[in-house]
């Protein structure tokens, strides 16, 4: 099963946005433990994830092709 | 549900100060408006290690961002007697001394309008997914955190 993922602020530095095959992984919280392994600096700091456009509060199913988004803390204003 | 459509809150670079202006004058029309609150950010001219912030550059999960400052707004509505409100919040760069965030509230008298204001800027700086890169004058940059 293959999503896209895409990032902002200081995470889109050292992750960019691509398509990767999370096959086996079937919820949000197995694929924060993917991330931070395959991308050790997330699990340094504080991040949140969007799902299709809407931010994750509690463990959530994905679904191929969805879009997930990595994103720092926020810092407008 | 409320009938309002989605606003466009942003714009790019800087808010002019004439932008302001003119929004301000625009309301003179309301005649039951008897309140103003407005909040304006402006980029801070920051110190690091002897090296100072001479823009920051703003970007957004715009999707997010103008769907949670929509239900922001909707909550704020029923919270506060306002007559309007409206916000602005600036993408890309903005140098330092610019503005780069206008939140004016309207209402009858004047707590509905400040109380509004106040936690609409509160609320914003929390939850819209927007980051600010503040870019130094050497051109290095570091991300910037609210507090």
């Amino acid at each position: 099963m293959e999503i896209d993922i895409i990032s902002f602020g200081k995470i889109s530095e050292f992750i960019k946005n691509q398509r990767v095959d999370i096959t086996g992984i079937s919820d949000t919280d197995a694929l924060k433990i993917y991330l931070e392994k395959t991308f050790p600096e997330i699990s340094q700091m504080k991040y949140k994830l969007a799902l299709n456009e809407n931010l994750i509060q509690q463990n959530t199913q994905i679904s191929g092709n969805d879009l997930v988004a990595i994103m720092p803390p926020f810092s407008g204003g | 549900m409320s009938q309002r459509k989605i606003k466009n809150i942003f714009v790019t670079g800087k808010i002019d100060p004439a932008f302001i202006g003119d929004s301000i004058a625009k309301h003179s029309s309301k005649t039951a408006i008897g309140g103003h609150s407005i909040f304006m950010g402006q980029v801070r001219r920051d110190e690091l290690d002897g090296k100072f912030v001479s823009a920051i550059e703003f970007t957004s999960y715009e999707a997010i961002a103008l769907e949670k400052m929509n239900l922001i707004r909707e909550e704020i509505f029923d919270k506060y007697p306002l007559n309007c409100l409206h916000v602005h919040h600036s993408l890309g760069l903005v140098n330092a001394g610019e503005i780069c965030l206008f939140v004016f509230c309207s209402s009858a008298h004047r707590k509905p309008a400040i109380d509004a204001c106040a936690e609409i800027v509160e609320r914003l700086k929390a939850e819209l997914p927007i980051w600010g890169k503040e870019i130094f004058e050497d051109h290095t940059h570091q991300w910037k955190e609210n507090n």
